[in-house]
């Protein structure tokens, strides 16, 4: 079932919880709404669920007009964020709980092949306080998965369980959900655990949708300050563009690349255009039979200012933008190596002023004029042993893992959506 | 720290390993801390009551003097002449206390869910009565009640009194001086002590587990069925017991809201203790009443028992 | 966790009895069920506001006649509207000698129910020993027992001992009945206490006795004061084991109350029952209304 919100906005009082909105999540697919507490997120999903009334717009499921429905006439389940186990009913009757409400038949089967799928057989007649946490959470799961609902709502459902169980339940949730075909609408604060699981992912930040596609999509080709920064970590420099015919900004190199001038970097940086403003969501994303194109987002009665391409498509107009890219992708190379760095990267003169050891990787902060706190991530292949604090090195890294965000848009600056120090 | 430096004296050493003395001192406080107040119940409370159990086997008079005889009439001759005194108490008591679970639950409901920021008030409202002393509140009923006052009007306009007063629960033209003025008091004096207990139970109650149920298909009424109440019978066994065992033993309102042929055994036990002056009688009632009691409340806990408690 | 067998198909059709979802019902039939579906969602609402009338109509009825003129010896059918009762609440002979009384026997069973309550609460909450489940059943069976069986018993006993009805026999008896609730109150008080804050002043270089005066006793303070307001108020409140223990001078103001019951009750009574039931909410939402002043002054504070 396709579900459809159109326009759905929330508000408590004299505060929006979510500002009026449009998302459509195609069958079958994995979707995460990801934010921080408070964004709306829950919200939303709880409009889904019919236990919070939309304060305007629509929710369809496939051609049905549900928004009006009350959660136990919608064929919607949820996994509730601490479960909300029944105290005073055993872990089999639990799971019946939906069944027997709705009468169906062969109850005592349904409920024991879905103790046999969550492998809580032996512990059917427990009361939930006598269970551990992941196996809490497998009792919620079945509860909800034994109704075969159209849609599963699950609200930060691993949020209660340690870092291991954590990850081990992530993958456990991706093949249920493969297997059983049924749209997942997965709310959570953890970056990690949206991308491991979702196919979409729909950013949510102050009541909005910052941007939405493919996990990949969003890291590698992040729209606002806020999702570069929620999304992993992203070193962001402020820049004017100068345009490709410049003096400075000369297209010798051919590549169409915009040339941006940041204040302290020796030659201004190049930022690609990108391949058909914003399409780049095809090829990849389409896992599970899902792509971003299916997937349509954008803010009801804004009258079409979508986020897509702004940010590249106003620098060319010549207004100020931010650049990022990743900490993985920077390379460094000491100073009196800087011949090494490959003709047309992008590159910054710094000082290590800090470097950690994490095992698996390594980290940097260089100091360089452009930027104070450059931050960039080595693999810990062979470490370079020059690389060491107080040395001088040369950051560098491809022009094509570069990107641009518009630097006014929502009122956000380059900290947004950093973790509070 | 170097071994030129002299240990540091024992007193700042961590903690010491305590004396002896000082173990049997420990082992003793809880004793301590509980004479004054053991002593107090045991003499005061626990005494009275093995003394009273030998009052009710004593023979004599006021004159003479009581002595154990092993007089085991009392209890006989109490159920002989009081046992519709007996039955009426249980009967009353009984009916008020369902009377106050149906009227308290969904106050008590309505206060821990529905009652958003008025809750501290309404609190307030159910406790507040307390503070006017109960016989002038029951006092009040009198006047409520009163022959011709407004709802003695409205229940004969409405035709109730034709039908109550042909069950004999009331008069045809009056509500004092009958049963359902009798039960009315008891309910109405014992419902905070089912209210209190029936609301900490449900204020307890996670809410999200009214939205997990709606989510799986239960209606409200299922809702309520289902995992409200079940969830809040530890307060209605509470707050049953509270309302049900002093209401079984009370006689101010059957002395200031019935007649004589509403007597509870209370009144029997009052008037044999204080204008009668036959101890040894009013000791075997008292002690039948608690008996009883103790039987009604333990069948009703295992009927309760089997309902899956929390 | 395995999906090896069981699988529902994505195409599975809806289970019988599944809610197909419906549109919403069209405007007009919703037009005359509307106030029945608010009474419905209000049912609940409806009733607890009827439960707090009746629970209050009393006091309303009460506050009423205190400015009652009553045409006989009894105050329950009105008269004439007077503020006598009022401007001369003492004018009734032994009215405020009861009052007195029943506020001296109050105020010294609270005082010594609460200590020693306290002190046997501190036992039980935080020691193990011997005993100790046949002591919670001694402090659990007062609360469970009707009090003519409690009145009687502890009457018969002084009866027998030839201690003379009075003054001291009441406020042995009520000190009783109070132990078990304070006890109760305080236990729970001290049993939700994080132990660690005590093991905190420890570590702190307080000693055992620094600690309970700086760190136990404080926090235990909110269990400490409900259980000694519970013990006052039904101390104050108390009257069937009063009828027993009583003797003919110590009239108690329920004893007052009940004595006048029977030859006629006057006004003055009722104003005082008003008095108190004004004063008693008074200070209940005086002290709401500075706490929440308190916290959102904390919350303000806590913000800037």
């Amino acid at each position: 079932m396709t579900i459809l919100l159109s326009g759905v906005s929330k508000t408590f009082g004299d505060f929006t919880a979510v500002h009026p909105l449009d998302l459509s999540v195609p069958e079958g697919s994995f979707f995460a709404l990801l934010g921080a507490s408070g964004c709306g997120k829950t919200t939303t999903l709880r409009m889904l669920a019919g236990l919070e009334e939309p304060s305007s717009g629509r929710v369809l499921l496939g051609d049905d007009d549900i928004t009006g429905l009350p959660p136990h006439r919608r064929p919607v389940n949820t996994v509730f964020q601490n479960y909300a186990l029944f105290p005073h009913l055993d872990v089999a009757e639990n799971i019946a709980f939906g069944l027997r409400r709705r009468r169906t038949g062969r109850i005592r089967a349904q409920v024991d092949e879905m103790l046999d799928l969550v492998q809580l057989g032996a512990l059917a007649h427990r009361k939930p306080r006598q269970l551990s946490g992941g196996q809490q959470q497998r009792v919620a799961l079945a509860r909800a998965l034994v109704n075969r609902p159209r849609v599963l709502l699950l609200d930060e459902p691993l949020g209660a369980l340690d870092l291991k169980l954590r990850r081990r339940m992530q993958l456990e949730l991706k093949r249920i959900q493969t297997e059983v075909g049924i749209t997942f609408v997965h709310v959570t604060h953890d970056q990690e655990e949206a991308m491991t699981m979702a196919d979409t992912v729909a950013v949510m930040n102050e009541g909005r949708v910052e941007q939405l596609g493919a996990p990949w999509e969003l890291y590698e080709h992040p729209r606002t300050p806020f999702v570069a920064n929620f999304l992993g970590t992203s070193n962001l420099l402020r820049g004017e563009p100068v345009g490709p015919g410049g003096e400075e900004g000369d297209d010798s190199a051919g590549d169409g690349a915009l040339r941006v001038r940041v204040a302290g970097a020796p030659a201004p940086l190049r930022l690609p255009r990108p391949p058909a403003a914003a399409g780049t969501a095809a090829d990849g994303a389409g896992t599970g039979g899902t792509s971003a194109e299916e997937t349509a987002v954008g803010e009801a009665g804004t009258g079409g200012t979508s986020a897509e391409g702004t940010a590249v498509g106003e620098a060319a107009t010549g207004g100020p933008l931010l650049l990022g890219v990743r900490p993985e992708k920077i390379a460094l190379a000491p100073a009196d190596a800087a011949h090494t760095v490959p003709e047309g990267h992008n590159a910054l003169p710094g000082r290590i002023t800090d470097a950690g050891y994490l095992g698996v990787s390594l980290t940097y902060i260089v100091e360089t004029d452009a930027c104070r706190e450059l931050t960039v991530y080595a693999q810990n292949v062979e470490r370079d042993t020059r690389l060491t604090p107080g040395t001088r090195v040369v950051a560098h890294w491809s022009p094509a893992h570069t990107f641009g965000l518009d630097a006014q848009g929502h009122g956000q600056d380059a900290t947004a959506g950093r973790e509070a120090p | 720290m170097t071994a030129v430096v002299p240990a540091a004296p024992p007193a700042a050493a961590g903690p010491e390993p305590d004396p002896p003395s000082a173990r049997r001192t420990r082992r003793l406080t809880p004793y301590w801390l509980l004479l004054p107040a053991g002593l107090w119940l045991a003499v005061f409370f626990a005494a009275p009551l093995v003394y009273q159990a030998s009052t009710s086997v004593q023979s004599g008079s006021l004159e003479e003097g009581f002595r154990v005889t092993w007089e085991f009439s009392h209890y006989t001759d109490a159920l002989a002449a009081y046992g519709p005194h007996f039955l009426r108490s249980f009967a009353y008591a009984a009916i008020a206390t369902a009377l106050c679970l149906l009227i308290g639950y969904p106050l008590a409901y309505m206060t821990a869910f529905r009652a958003g920021r008025w809750r501290n008030l309404v609190l307030v409202a159910v406790i507040a009565p307390f503070f006017t002393s109960f016989l002038i509140r029951t006092l009040a009923w009198k006047t409520i009640l009163s022959d011709g006052g407004p709802v003695v009007g409205a229940l004969d306009a409405l035709h109730v009194l034709d039908v109550t007063g042909a069950l004999g629960l009331t008069g045809d033209t009056r509500l004092l001086a009958t049963p359902l003025a009798v039960v009315c008091g008891l309910t109405y004096n014992f419902l905070p002590f089912m209210i209190l207990p029936l609301y900490s139970s449900l204020e307890r109650i996670d809410p999200t587990l009214h939205e997990a149920a709606r989510d799986l298909y239960a209606t409200p009424a299922a809702t309520f069925r289902k995992v409200t109440f079940p969830l809040s019978l530890p307060g209605v066994v509470a707050g049953t017991l509270l309302t049900f065992i002093p209401a079984s033993g009370d006689y101010i309102n059957a002395q200031l809201l019935g007649s004589p042929a509403e007597q509870m055994i209370g009144n029997a036990i009052q008037k044999q203790f204080l204008n009668v002056l036959d101890y040894p009688a009013a000791a075997a009632m008292s002690f039948l009443l608690m008996a009883l009691i103790l039987i009604v409340v333990s069948v009703y806990l295992r009927k309760a028992g089997t309902e899956e408690l929390v | 966790m395995s999906l090896a067998a069981h699988t529902p198909a994505p195409t599975a059709p809806a289970p019988p009895g599944g809610a197909p979802p419906a549109p919403r019902p069209p405007a007009g039939t919703a037009a005359w069920t509307a106030p029945l579906r608010w009474l419905r969602r209000h049912a609940v609402v409806l009733a607890g506001c009827a439960a707090l009338g009746y629970l209050l109509l009393p006091n309303a009825v009460v506050l009423l006649f205190s400015f009652n003129k009553p045409a006989g010896r009894f105050n329950y059918a009105w008269h004439a509207f007077s503020t006598d009762a009022w401007t001369d609440p003492c004018g009734v002979a032994g009215l405020c000698g009861s009052l007195g009384l029943s506020l001296r026997i109050a105020l010294l069973a609270t005082l010594l129910a609460t200590a020693f309550g306290t002190l046997a609460a501190f036992a039980l909450a935080r020691y193990r020993f011997r005993g100790k489940s046949t002591t919670n059943a001694l402090i659990f069976l007062p609360m469970a027992m009707p009090e003519v069986v409690m009145g009687a018993s502890l009457g018969t006993l002084f009866l027998n001992t030839r201690i003379g009805f009075g003054f001291v026999t009441i406020l042995i008896a009520h000190v009783m009945f109070c132990l078990s609730f304070v006890v109760v109150a305080v236990k729970a008080r001290i049993m939700s206490m994080d132990p660690r804050l005590e093991e905190a002043a420890r570590d702190l270089y307080a000693g055992p006795v620094q600690t309970f005066w700086r760190v136990t006793l404080p926090l235990a303070a909110p269990g400490i004061a409900a259980g000694a307001m519970l013990s006052f108020a039904l101390s104050f409140d108390d009257f069937i084991i009063t009828q027993f223990n009583a003797g003919p001078s110590t009239v108690t103001f329920p004893m007052f109350v009940w004595g006048a019951a029977q030859r006629g009750v006057p006004v003055q009574v009722n104003v005082v029952g008003s008095a108190m039931f004004v004063l008693a909410v008074a200070v209940v939402l005086a002290g709401r209304l500075a706490a929440s002043r308190r916290r959102t002054q904390e919350r303000k504070a806590a913000a800037g």
